[in-house]
Order: structure tokens, then C-alpha cells, then sequence
């Protein structure tokens, strides 16, 4: 009796703890920050691609008097590329940032002056390593890093998986079955085994202006996969394009959510008794939203999704997790993309750029968005790093990690 | 007896989570289960994920162990560091219930050995790393805690890609990492300190020995 009280007691110990230290949306191999923020890095297009892409490193210390400025950037070395993602390896020494028109992938070194990233190998031909294009999530496993790719070589389906070593060695490779063959995102839940991927669209599309897409060229499902086998076991149908695969934060949880991109719905799926996936729209984010990006609060309370073309955020209320309930909202400006939740849940970083392709602004922007106790979006009116007006001029910021 | 020294474990590990539980995690954090939905598998895919970088270091008593001593077997390969607050005993730990289960299999010490490998030599002396073990019930015969000086160590863990940090309060920082390494001296899993389960380690082991590989 005493045993069983003592294990109750230690369960809900890790439940505490598990909670407390959730750093959102990394894989949960990441080493988490253990102090708030100094560092922002902003991967960034260069606008008129005639000069070199680069990663911006933006000061939000706010004891330091260059808060709120980019005080450093890394050249790529090369212009056209599309930055796009970028992920840190499971010792949080090293970025892996890839690119979606080029065939370049660049590793940073950051852990020895987080300021002052470096780039320490630069793959020049990914295709020809993988046989896929276009890296799109960069995923820590335990020494590796596991990689999505939204094409295979000739920009055409199947996209699918690469596992590298932490030093860029590659391990092995994953396509994605003929009867799902888009490819986006990666999340894995290890405490039961699975992993969910989902889908996008491919380079052929992609690489046109949004106007000339094939809107039928993309995916409409997600992949449920037994991680450890590396091995698809189900498939989910949603509505076109689920982007973002979030699992649910809470420990012991066994579902998550997803943005579909093109149905402007949030989708909700669930591990069944019998141990099976079960996916279902959850919420109507109003027409002509296009959810180019979606958080979650750490402690799992809310989902922040981002109106691309409605220009706004959207915080739902997800205490009930199948039945997402609007909250709130707030106007960072022109065109949302890419969110960045700190850990303790209480600031949002915002940029504005989507994909070359895709923009319909020349406004290109940082933002800061403070979130409320009780969950409440507001704007930082000081905070407002302006990606038009840099030495280089525009560029387009997307995504963005912590140090 | 046991049931009190079991008792005892469960204490020192609810104390240590306890300790661990408000600051946020580093990479050395302390393992975390979830609730009961865990699955585990029969049939993992274990990749080549690389050679095994050698090397070759003292254990307790001072006698030089390599990797290539363990050649034909597997190896569980640890870093660690005995004054570790939250990390390593609980891994050690579990490390300790595998040894048991593995060896309740015929597979300990004949096919598998454990290797531990100590990040802080300079506290870590042979008698601590000596004590340690023996604490841990860890069977000489086939789990070794190895050392050796700084300098002479450093090489082998940047091999590792094992870095070290000092932080305040007498912790070490370095990468949570535990590696599975094949008969053929190669890296075939490598698992996360926090999210290690002796179970699905069982399991790899003994699928590496139906399927050695390429």
C-alpha cells in the first residue's frame, strides 16, 4: 500500500515536471533553454535574391541595450536559395537549416557563442545524397537528426525521410508510399511509439507563383507511424494539406492537432483504446484564413494559429481538446506566418514571409506578441524588427529558433 | 531487506524528480515516463548509424579496457558521472534492472556488457567509480566503469561528440546520449538519457542478436 502511494506520488511528480520544463513545438530530444531567451535566430530569403540568403540573429535580451535589433548575420554564401526550416540537434549545439529551391543544407555550430553562429558544413547537393528535394522539418533524434523532404530529386512526389548523423552523415532513407506520397511535417510522441507525418505539395508546384499551383497536387493526409520500426501503420484523411503535426504537451496524452491549409480547419486525432488513430475537424478557422502555421501554449491550454491571408492570430481554447473554442485574436500586421512560443508560455515571436512563391507583401517584418495569464493576445508596440530596410535591403523572414 | 532497499529507490527517485521538477530541463535531465500507454516494439529497425569510435580507458582497477575487447558482443555504452543529482543514477539504475533481465536470459555477460564511462574523472576517482558500481549491483564481469585522466579522456569524448559543461553547483552539462553498439563495433541505436526505457533497450538488444545486420 505504502509502494502504490509512493509510485502515485512519483507519477504525478513527473506529470508536474513534464509539464513545468515544455518547451513547445521542438522535438522533445532538444536540450531546453534553462534561463528565458537572449538570442532569436531569423532564417531569412534574401527579397530580390541578388544578394545572399542568411540567418539573422536578433537580440531579445531585454537587460541588453541591443534589444530588439539584429546584431549579427551569417551569410549563406549563396542567394536563391529559399531558407525555409531549421531545427537544433538534440544538444542544442548545432542548427541544421535546409533550403527549398536550392539543394544546399547548411549546420551551424551556435553553442560556442550563440551570438555569433557559423556555419561548419555545408551540404551542396542534398538531392543527390537522399534522393529527395526540399528539406522541410529538421527533427532531433538522440545523435541524429531525422529530416522531412516534401519532393523526390525531380521535384515530383514521393517526398519522405532522412536520418542523419548529428555531423551530417546519412544514415538512411524513408519514402513515403505511392498511395500517400506527399510529404511535410514530422513529430514523434516516444512514450507510445508513434510518429505522424503530414502533407504538403512538391517543387513542381511550389516552385510556381501561388497563382499557377495545381491545387490538387498536394496531400490530404497524415501518416501514423510505429517509430521504432520506422514503419507506416495507418493513414489519415483530413482535409487538403494538414501542415503542422502538434501532439497534445500533457504527459500520458495521445492526441494532437493539425492545420489544413486549403479546408482553413484545425483537425484533431486521437490514439483509440485499440491502440488505432482516429483524425476529425475539430474547428472551422473561417474562410480564406489559410493556417500557415500553428503553436501550441505549454501548458496545453491553447492553440495559436496563424491567418495568412486574413492577417490575424487566432488563440483557440483547447480544454477541450477535440472541440477547439476561439478566444482570442490579434492583428500582428500584414500576411502571419511562422510563431515562436517561449517556454513559459508568455511571449510570441512573428514573422511574415511564407515562401517566395507565395508572399503577396513587400512589408517583411518581426513582431512580438505578449500572451496574457489568461490567454490573452496583445501586440509588443516597441518590438518591431523592420526585414525591409537591412544593408542588403528586403528579406523575407520565416522561421526562427531560441538561444 | 529488498523490499526495503526497493522502497529506499523509489524515495531517492521521487526526491530527485521532485528537485528537478521547476527549473527547466537541460540536456541531463532526469528520464520521464508517461502514463500507462506506453508501447513498446518487437521488430525496431535498427539502422547503421555509424562505427564506434574506439578507445581505450581504466577500470577501477586500474587495468586498461577497450572496445575492441567487447568484439562479438554488444555493448551499452553510458556516459555518466557519479555526483550526477538526477540523470545518472536513475539511468544507471535502469541500467541495472536490464543487467538484471538480461542476465535471467542467458544474455549477460556472455553477449551483452554494459560500459560506463565516467565525464568527470577528476571526482570520479577508482575507488568513487568502484563504489558506485557496486551500489548499483553492477556485475564486473560484465558492466565496466571505466576513467582515465582529463587530458587523456578528452580525446575520446570528443570522438563521442560527448562535450562537457561545468554548471553551477558542482553539475556537469553534456549530451544525454546512451549508445547501442553491435557485435561488429557498430552504433546501431542510440537512446536519450531522459527518455530511456530499459524495456524497449531489451528488446533492441535482442533483435540485434536475431539480426545482426548488414
Amino acid at each position: 500500500m505504502r509502494r502504490r502511494t509512493l509510485s502515485l506520488a512519483l507519477l504525478a511528480v513527473i506529470a508536474t515536471a513534464s509539464v513545468a520544463v515544455a518547451e513547445v513545438c521542438l522535438s522533445p530530444y532538444v536540450k531546453r533553454l534553462a534561463a528565458p531567451e537572449k538570442y532569436l535566430y531569423v532564417y531569412s530569403v534574401d527579397a530580390d535574391a541578388k544578394d545572399n540568403d542568411f540567418l539573422a540573429v536578433i537580440d531579445v535580451n531585454l537587460a541588453s541595450p541591443g534589444y530588439g535589433r539584429v546584431i549579427n548575420t551569417v551569410d549563406l554564401g549563396s542567394a536563391g536559395n529559399e531558407p525555409h526550416h531549421m531545427g537544433f540537434t538534440d544538444d542544442r549545439t548545432k542548427i541544421w537549416a535546409g533550403t527549398l529551391l536550392s539543394k544546399r543544407l547548411f549546420i551551424l555550430e551556435v553553442a560556442a557563442d550563440p551570438a555569433k553562429p557559423r556555419i561548419v558544413k555545408t551540404i551542396d547537393d542534398v538531392s543527390a545524397l537522399t534522393g529527395f528535394h526540399g528539406p522541410h522539418t529538421y527533427y532531433a533524434l538522440p545523435g541524429r537528426m531525422l529530416l522531412t523532404f516534401l519532393s523526390s530529386a525531380d521535384g515530383a512526389p514521393p517526398g519522405g525521410l532522412a536520418e542523419f548523423t548529428n555531423d551530417g552523415q546519412l544514415i538512411r532513407v524513408f519514402k513515403n508510399p505511392d498511395n500517400a506520397p506527399y510529404a511535410y511535417d514530422v513529430a514523434v510522441k516516444p512514450e507510445i511509439n508513434r510518429m505522424i507525418t503530414s502533407s504538403f505539395t512538391p517543387l513542381r508546384n511550389y516552385m510556381k507563383p501561388l497563382a499557377q499551383w495545381d491545387m490538387k497536387d498536394g496531400g490530404n493526409t497524415m501518416l501514423v507511424w510505429d517509430f521504432k520500426e520506422r514503419k507506416v501503420i495507418q493513414t489519415l484523411v483530413t482535409d487538403p494539406v494538414p501542415l503542422e503535426v502538434r501532439w497534445s504537451l500533457k504527459p500520458g496524452a495521445t492526441h494532437g492537432w493539425t492545420n489544413s491549409a486549403l479546408g482553413d480547419s484545425i483537425w484533431f486525432f486521437a490514439q483509440t483504446k485499440a491502440g488505432s488513430f482516429t483524425a476529425k475537424k475539430a474547428a472551422d478557422l473561417g474562410k480564406g484564413c489559410l493556417p500557415a502555421d500553428l503553436r501550441q501554449s505549454p501548458d496545453d491550454r491553447y492553440l495559436y494559429v496563424s491567418c495568412f491571408m486574413r492577417s490575424e492570430i487566432q488563440a483557440w481554447d483547447v480544454a477541450r481538446p477535440d472541440r477547439p473554442r476561439l478566444h482570442d485574436t490579434v492583428v500582428p500586421g500584414v500576411s502571419p506566418n511562422m510563431m515562436h512560443v517561449t517556454m513559459d508560455g508568455k511571449r510570441m515571436y512573428v514573422t511574415n514571409s511564407l515562401l517566395s512563391t507565395m508572399d503577396y507583401s513587400g512589408n517583411f517584418w518581426v513582431r512580438l506578441v505578449h500572451i496574457g495569464p489568461d490567454g490573452r493576445l496583445k501586440m509588443d508596440p516597441f518590438f518591431d524588427v523592420d526585414f525591409t530596410k537591412l544593408p542588403t535591403g528586403p528579406a523575407r523572414a520565416h522561421d526562427m529558433l531560441l538561444y | 531487506m529488498r523490499g526495503g532497499r526497493q522502497l529506499a529507490s523509489l524515495v531517492l527517485v521521487a526526491a530527485l524528480l521532485l528537485a528537478a521538477a521547476p527549473r527547466p530541463a537541460r540536456a541531463h535531465d532526469a528520464p520521464q515516463r508517461a502514463g500507462a500507454a506506453r508501447l513498446l516494439s518487437t521488430h525496431p529497425s535498427l539502422g547503421v548509424i555509424g562505427r564506434a569510435p574506439r578507445f581505450t580507458l581504466g577500470d577501477p582497477e586500474g587495468r586498461p579496457v577497450s572496445l575492441t575487447d567487447f568484439a562479438g558482443r554488444i555493448v551499452l555504452l553510458a556516459f555518466i558521472y557519479t555526483s550526477c543529482p538526477s540523470a545518472c543514477p536513475l539511468v544507471t539504475q535502469r541500467m541495472a534492472v536490464l543487467q538484471r533481465r538480461l542476465t535471467a536470459a542467458g544474455l549477460f555477460p556472455s553477449r551483452v556488457n554494459f560500459v560506463s564511462v565516467t565525464v568527470d574523472p577528476d571526482r570520479d576517482t577508482t575507488e568513487t567509480l568502484a563504489r558506485y558500481a557496486k551500489g548499483f549491483g553492477a556485475d564486473p564481469r560484465g558492466w565496466k566503469f571505466l576513467r582515465d585522466a582529463s587530458d587523456a579522456l578528452r580525446p575520446m569524448l570528443a570522438a563521442w561528440d560527448e562535450w562537457t559543461k561545468p554548471l553551477p553547483a558542482g553539475e556537469i552539462d553534456h549530451p544525454a546520449r546512451l549508445y547501442l553498439i553491435d557485435g561488429a563495433g557498430r552504433v546501431r541505436e542510440i537512446y536519450s538519457l531522459s527518455l530511456f526505457d530499459e524495456r524497449q533497450a531489451f528488446l533492441d538488444i535482442r533483435a540485434l542478436l536475431v539480426q545482426p545486420g548488414p
